[in-house]
């Protein structure tokens, strides 16, 4: 790994833990708020869901430059190894394109709601940039799979969800 | 029907070349789409885009990192040994003991834990050193371990649960509740594969020391902690005291307190756990939208409706249907991952139960099972594989052998709740 891409790495990774924090402190301290001085946070519910939303998009470009994206690896065992650093590059190159075309797609959905100036009920928070930072997420994991098609990563992540 | 078997075999296809499986889904959803609208590209891009943002602004899925991350402090918190030792000190001293303390800590471990390659990879590293110094055959001390290690996505909570519960849109708290007496069941079960194996082979599993009672009462208060988050988070969500999203929160909280009192937990692992946590997030998400928009042309096709004039024209009693639909996974679980096999194959037999009749969560927990016997199951088992990674001593050929007697009574276990769903359904019926 080269250097900036370290320090890219670890500040997104630093913006999404930081955010995945305030949401468990916020939760915590939401049923904490209740139960204890009977007086709910209010607009906790739908701080969570923004965080939720920022949570997501921020960890995209991770997960990608990891390479942990859940993927089934039958054919390796069928190709030899030229043709499946060749394979490599084409599924890099198909995941970029489909992740700019989605780009595209969730700047357009934001342009609309930033045309109605959707705002959260309680709390007023306007929508519309969460929706922008959704697309530029998406777009810098295009970027990221763009970048692998001609720097493949080194190692093949172990799928840890199950 | 036709054009939604298509798009099956088309998503077949797409994964089969390593396009991540979230995406494969995603393309055929979009294209799918488009194509019943008469290849009109406009709802389906506004179909698209509804999904990642509604699905990204969702409350009730706050649950899933906030598990996910609850998940990971328990497995740093170190709270295993613990759970090991006490297990030990009530079950060391009977034939097969050891191995028998490996299964019960690691349901111990799994529950809060929720993922079973992390159960099974903490197990690895507290037990199988004992296991070796008091002389247990490598075959039953690798079975025991990869068999007790999927134990963690049956006890609540989990993330498989998680996962079928956001795709079928199914009440993940009643999901928990369910899980609760299929893992005491399948406990017990795999103590008495233990038990079997030592009966067959007596050296494969001498008996350790007696403990004496102080000695046990001591031990036992030593997972006090545990056990405790463990009520209090999950019982929480079950007597109604807070949502799942709550009990999650809470959870994740306090093992993160508990751990850092501990001093298992420093604030470099504290941010490797976060970091890793948001990663798992985004992963699932993006599985998930993938899943939604692949379910949105599913929804548009023929195909519930074919399947219910298929299901009726044949009368087939439901639990034939299901039975066939358990051999089908158990068979596709031995040579795919499970994950894999679980996301491309639900968006068809899903309608099929729930146009049965039967029951989601009980359906659920028999899904669990299946992934649980996939995990363990030779020639492709995440379990075994991670046993191989970390004891590579142990020859592959020794852990395939040592778990099949495990996988075989976890096959008796998935056939008893087939039979049986009130050992799935009682808990989550008196949550209602």
């Amino acid at each position: 790994m080269k250097r900036w891409e370290e320090i890219a790495d670890a500040t997104l990774g630093f913006a999404a833990s930081a955010i995945l924090f305030v949401m468990m402190a916020l939760t915590f301290a939401d049923v904490v708020s209740r139960y204890v001085f009977n007086a709910p946070l209010r607009g906790a519910f739908e701080v969570t869901e923004l965080m939720l939303l920022v949570l997501i998009f921020a960890g995209l470009p991770l997960v990608s430059h990891a390479d942990e994206h859940v993927t089934m690896d039958f054919i390796d065992k069928l190709l030899w190894p030229g043709a499946i650093a060749v394979l490599e590059r084409v599924v890099q190159a198909v995941c970029a394109g489909i992740m700019f075309l989605l780009t595209w797609q969730v700047w357009l959905k934001a342009g609309k709601i930033a045309s109605y100036a959707d705002t959260t009920d309680v709390m007023r928070i306007p929508v519309a940039p969460f929706v922008y930072f959704m697309a530029a997420m998406i777009g810098l994991t295009g970027l990221v799979h763009f970048y692998r098609v001609f720097v493949p990563s080194r190692r093949r992540a172990a799928q840890a969800s199950t | 029907m036709i054009e939604t078997l298509i798009g099956l075999a088309a998503m077949m296809l797409l994964s089969f070349v390593r396009i991540p499986i979230a995406l494969s889904m995603g393309i055929v959803g979009v294209v799918g789409y488009a194509y019943m609208r008469d290849w009109n590209w406009a709802p389906a891009f506004a179909m698209a885009q509804t999904q990642i943002y509604e699905t990204g602004r969702n409350y009730t899925l706050s649950v899933v990192p906030l598990f996910i991350l609850m998940g990971t402090f328990v497995a740093r918190a170190g709270m295993a040994e613990e759970l090991f030792r006490a297990a030990y000190a009530f079950l060391g001293h009977r034939k097969g003991g050891l191995a028998m303390a490996t299964v019960v800590a690691a349901a111990g471990f799994g529950g809060p834990c929720g993922s079973s390659i992390a159960t099974a990879a903490t197990m690895a590293k507290v037990a199988y050193p004992s296991l070796k110094r008091f002389g247990y055959a490598d075959y039953l001390s690798t079975g025991s371990i990869a068999a007790g290690g999927t134990l963690g996505i049956l006890i609540p909570p989990s993330t498989m649960m998680v996962i079928y519960g956001i795709i079928t849109q199914t009440n993940i708290a009643l999901l928990f509740a369910a899980g609760m007496l299929p893992g005491l069941l399948a406990t017990v079960l795999l103590c008495v594969a233990v038990r079997y194996m030592v009966w067959r082979d007596p050296a494969a599993g001498p008996p350790g020391e007696r403990t004496p009672w102080p000695e046990r009462w001591k031990a036992l208060r030593g997972i006090g902690a545990i056990t405790a988050l463990f009520a209090f988070s999950i019982g929480g969500i079950f007597v109604g005291l807070f949502t799942a999203t709550e009990g999650a929160g809470v959870g994740a909280f306090v093992s993160m307190a508990f751990a850092l009192w501990r001093r298992s937990l420093t604030w470099r692992t504290l941010y490797d756990s976060l970091v890793e946590g948001a990663r798992t997030t985004s992963m699932i998400f993006l599985i998930l939208i993938g899943a939604l928009m692949f379910g949105e042309f599913v929804n548009i096709t023929s195909m519930p409706g074919d399947l219910k004039a298929f299901v009726g024209r044949f009368a087939l009693h439901p639990f034939m249907v299901v039975a066939a639909i358990m051999v089908i996974y158990v068979l596709l679980g031995t040579a795919m991952e499970e994950l894999s096999m679980i996301l491309l194959t639900l968006p068809v037999f899903f309608p099929i139960i729930v146009h049965l009749g039967l029951d989601p969560v009980w359906f659920g927990i028999l899904i669990v099972c299946v992934v649980e016997i996939g995990l363990i199951s030779p020639p492709v088992g995440m379990n075994l594989f991670v046993l191989s990674t970390l004891i590579p001593e142990v020859p592959t050929r020794t852990v395939f052998r040592g778990v099949m007697p495990f996988v075989l009574i976890d096959c008796v276990r998935l056939a008893i709740l087939v039979a049986f769903p009130i050992i799935s359904t009682w808990l989550p019926s008196l949550m209602k």
